[in-house]
């Protein structure tokens, strides 16, 4: 029974098989690497395939698996790990877990004063276990299995083989030469000999030295004692603190509550120009969508025109700022633009004068312009390409109504063209309000969010959009990145985009209902 | 149920494959280098192989990415054991826990160049090897300005003589803003950008932006701009390019502006920033070297591969080759003693100052390029934007 059934479903099974087993070797992988989420989400990705794979009932859901999966993986995890990262102190200084920080500084030792240097042979057995002899100035210790033991060169175990004056073996073990020892030297190097009170450890090649731990961990009191100074370190925000305010690096994660929100509130640093970046960046992604919607739509009804001749050609042309990799036509642009440098100020001089030297991207007024005349150069088209399609759903009797009716051509546009095209392009205008919004590469790319502000006490440019300002504030805040605190301003910018998204929508939604009455 | 046990049986073979296919190689070395480094590392590698028989593998990683990657990677023991990388990460690199200390013999660290080691070292800690140094100088055009300006002022003369605007024609650019080609102007009448305490450490609140030396410095950058010598809008792209076409006459540039000059045929000339006021500016110098990482499984095999193979004449003009940049290791130094770009940019920092290496140089930057735009676009005056620049890095930095 069940080989038949293994031979009809031989390819689903195999799938559902592989699948399977990858997400248990990812489970088995995520959790010793110590990311237990992850691991646990992996299975249960992996089972609720596997579910509605083999089950019947939940057969078109299958059609939706990679869409969900991609969702999941690409939307919805980034948008959690930021959550989660708003509410730590994540950044420099701050990047490993507790566990690694503690693991970090428990692997730190001091040479004390009375240590002592050991040359050392090693030995191997057939199997590859290792045995250690090692001399110091008076004493030599024999390491073997984990346990160090006194041992003289009378000892019986060790034999001279050819008389050569050196040890060839140890027992059943054999002397390795220097090119074996450096080829177990990871393994030589993890050796911690306890030995008389003392710990030993592998300093460099060719020599073992006495060690003792820098820091002792007290985990009941979360504290790291330092053994050299007897300064105690207590665990406070993500980092051992001495009394005297003294920190020990690395620090680590530590979840801190809203004290990043509460910085974006109160800091007069990063509050101040929120204010003005905000508005800025809500009239730079407004202007952008309406001209870029204006310049686009007009071209299309242009276009649209079946009397036009080669308007295949001038749609091609069109296209061109769409098609051409943005990374490259920005700075492009930034180059035309330059004040001195750039082919328009020469072109303007040119034809106006020396006093047509339009300071582009040094003035913060004419920066913006900059801005918004090269994202209309590089936004328009796609705007065109959605108007050509919309329009061609408008049925042509409406406007031979219209006609017969004695509208003229400004009113068929008010009243049939516009609302009519509004109506499936509302959404994406949305989309590309939200784009723009958060459109850091146009802004980096042209602007770098310059010119500076005379004046102002905060890194913010005239020209720097939030999610621009924002990178400001990760990267060259305090002592390197702050991301935690960047992770702070997306959820905000996450939560601004959404709720003026869901009110353009709600306003659409309306438009929806006055084109049903029509 | 029968469905589940096929499942099953699929499950167990499958993964017991997968399990296999993942037995962790012990003793071998992993290097992160850039695809300029990689080639260089390779070779040297396969000699380490040759002779110890231990495996090295290189990964090419952009310079640029290392830091980041190493945060992620590092503790998800997926690191590198050895690094290449520049001097200025050290303090971020530390703080995140990230790499190791080196411990280099005297006289070993008697065959580098002192400047470089200092740039490595933190505290008393060495936590890389250096291998090249990296700083800008005055270049000038030979045909242009056939000889070397004994000060910043006769520089000038000559630079304002050669100036034509309407013509496109330059005599001296500094690329702007940038705190990095200008900071000669400010470090020549004692402006600094931390002060170091009793202890010779850097301070990162004693902000020395808006004292009388960088003030002056940045006075001067305003004047120059007066005088129509230094223009607007003059980024790297735009000085590199008017230089290679033989429009510029000086400017101040690294050894990174060399390849394209040549290949540009302009005769040219590297040498120290004359004297500001009778003073000799300093300039900043980077260092890359090579590093362990702090989640290396076999950092006394890392160690090794570093003192017994790379600390070789032969590696180190390997590097120079590639990069052009001056050897940190004075035996390879030496080699290029009859190099006269090599001695132009030795020259140029013979009064260098390491860059900043604390991880609060990040928040330097953005107000100080600020400052320096407000002066080039002559919408602030030099005092007020240097004084305001500093404020908003102490505010910045909390240190009120």
């Amino acid at each position: 029974m069940i080989w038949r059934y293994i031979a009809k479903h031989s390819l689903k099974i195999l799938f559902l098989g592989v699948l399977c087993a990858v997400s248990v070797y990812v489970f088995v992988f995520l959790i010793a690497k110590g990311l237990y989420i992850p691991s646990v989400m992996s299975l249960i990705g992996a089972g609720f395939i596997t579910y509605i794979f083999l089950s019947e009932k939940r057969y078109p859901i299958r059609w939706l698996i990679p869409g969900l999966l991609f969702l999941a993986v690409m939307v919805v995890y980034p948008i959690g790990y930021t959550l989660v990262s708003s509410f730590t102190n994540v950044g420099t200084g701050h990047m490993l877990s507790k566990d690694q920080a503690i693991d970090h500084l428990l692997d730190r030792s001091y040479t004390p004063d009375n240590a002592i240097a050991y040359t050392y042979t090693a030995f191997a057995d057939t199997s590859g276990d290792l045995a250690l002899i090692l001399e110091g100035a008076d004493q030599m210790i024999l390491y073997v299995d984990g346990r160090a033991t006194d041992i003289a060169w009378s000892d019986p175990r060790l034999v001279d083989e050819d008389s050569d004056g050196t040890t060839d073996r140890f027992g059943d073990y054999s002397r390795l030469t220097i090119l074996q020892t450096v080829q177990r030297l990871s393994v030589i190097e993890d050796y911690r000999i306890e030995y008389k009170g003392t710990t030993i450890g592998l300093e460099n090649l060719n020599e073992f030295r006495t060690r003792a731990p820098l820091y002792v961990y007290d985990e009941e009191a979360e504290t790291m004692k330092d053994l050299q100074t007897g300064i105690v370190y207590t665990a406070r925000e993500g980092i051992f603190t001495a009394p005297d305010g003294e920190e020990i690096y690395p620090g680590y994660k530590a979840g801190i509550g809203l004290r990043n929100f509460v910085k974006l509130v109160t800091n007069p640093q990063i509050s101040g120009p929120f204010a003005k970046v905000f508005l800025w960046t809500f009239i730079y992604a407004t202007l952008t969508v309406l001209l870029n919607f204006a310049l686009g739509l007009f071209t299309a009804i242009l276009l649209n025109d079946p009397f036009m001749r080669f308007r295949t050609i001038y749609r091609v042309l069109a296209m061109i700022p769409y098609a051409l990799p943005a990374f490259i036509t920005i700075l492009v642009w930034r180059g035309m633009l330059n004040v001195h440098f750039g082919v328009i100020n020469h072109m303007l001089v040119a034809l106006f004068g020396s006093g047509a030297h339009v300071p582009w991207l040094q003035n913060a007024m004419w920066a913006k312009v900059s801005v918004l005349l090269v994202n209309l150069w590089l936004g328009y088209p796609y705007m065109m390409l959605i108007s050509l399609g919309a329009l061609q759903s408008i049925p042509a009797s409406l406007y031979e109504a219209a006609r017969v009716d004695g509208a003229t051509w400004w009113q068929r546009f008010w009243k049939i063209t516009l609302p009519l095209l509004l109506m499936p392009l509302a959404p994406l205008l949305i989309g590309a309000f939200a784009f723009n919004f958060n459109n850091f590469t146009l802004i980096y790319l042209l602007t770098e969010g310059g010119p500076a502000i005379a004046g102002a006490s905060t890194p913010a440019g005239a020209t720097d959009i939030l999610i621009s300002y924002t990178y400001n504030l990760a990267f060259a805040g305090e002592h390197g990145n702050q991301l935690g605190l960047a992770a702070a301003v997306s959820v905000m910018i996450f939560l601004i985009v959404a709720t003026i998204s869901a009110i353009n929508f709600r306003m659409t939604g309306t438009l929806e209902e006055l084109s049903k009455n029509v | 149920m029968k469905k589940t046990i096929a499942v099953l049986l699929g499950v167990l073979m499958l993964t017991g494959l997968f399990l296999v296919a993942n037995a962790s190689e012990p003793g071998k070395l992993l290097i992160w280098a850039d695809d300029t480094r990689a080639p260089i590392m390779l070779n040297v590698a396969k000699q380490f192989t040759e002779v110890y028989g231990v495996e090295v593998e290189v990964q090419e990683i952009e310079s640029g990415e290392t830091r980041g990657q190493l945060a992620t990677a590092g503790p998800a023991g997926e690191g590198p054991d050895i690094l290449i990388g520049a001097h200025d990460w050290l303090g971020e690199l530390i703080l995140n826990g990230l790499i190791e200390p080196i411990i280099l013999e005297p006289a070993t660290i008697a065959e580098f160049n002192p400047v470089a080691i200092d740039a490595f070292k933190w505290g008393n800690l060495l936590y890389g090897v250096p291998y090249a140094t990296e700083n800008v100088a005055l270049i000038r055009n030979t045909d242009l300005v056939p000889e070397v300006p004994a000060t910043f002022e006769e520089l000038l003369t000559v630079a304002a003589a050669l100036t034509d605007l309407e013509a496109g024609e330059y005599g001296f650019l500094i690329q702007e803003p940038d705190p990095y080609h200008t900071f000669a102007l400010y470090s020549a009448g004692g402006g600094y950008v931390f002060g170091k305490d009793a202890n010779g450490v850097l301070d990162p609140c004693d902000i020395g932006l808006d004292n009388a030396g960088s003030i002056a410095g940045a006075t001067i950058l305003d004047q120059m701009v007066k005088d129509g010598i230094e223009i607007a809008g003059a980024g790297y792209g735009e000085v590199t390019g008017a230089f290679n076409a033989s429009n510029l006459g000086m400017m101040i540039g690294g050894p990174w502006t060399l390849s394209d000059i040549k290949a540009n045929s302009i005769n040219y000339g590297v040498s120290a920033i004359p004297p500001i006021n009778g003073n000799a500016p300093g300039v900043f110098v980077g260092v890359q070297g090579f590093m362990i990482s702090s989640f290396s499984e076999n950092k006394v095999l890392a160690n090794l591969f570093i003192k017994d193979f790379l600390i070789s004449t032969d590696v180190m003009l390997g590097l120079y080759i590639e990069g052009d940049r001056p050897p940190a290791y004075l035996p390879a130094l030496a080699f290029l003693a009859g190099n006269e770009d090599i001695q132009g940019f030795a020259a140029a920092a013979a009064t260098a100052i390491p860059m900043p290496k604390i991880a609060e140089m990040a928040s330097v930057w953005d107000a100080w390029i600020g400052a320096l735009e407000l002066i080039v676009n002559q919408e602030q005056d030099p005092a007020t934007a240097m004084q305001e620049a500093a404020d908003e890095i102490r505010a910045l930095l909390g240190c009120e």
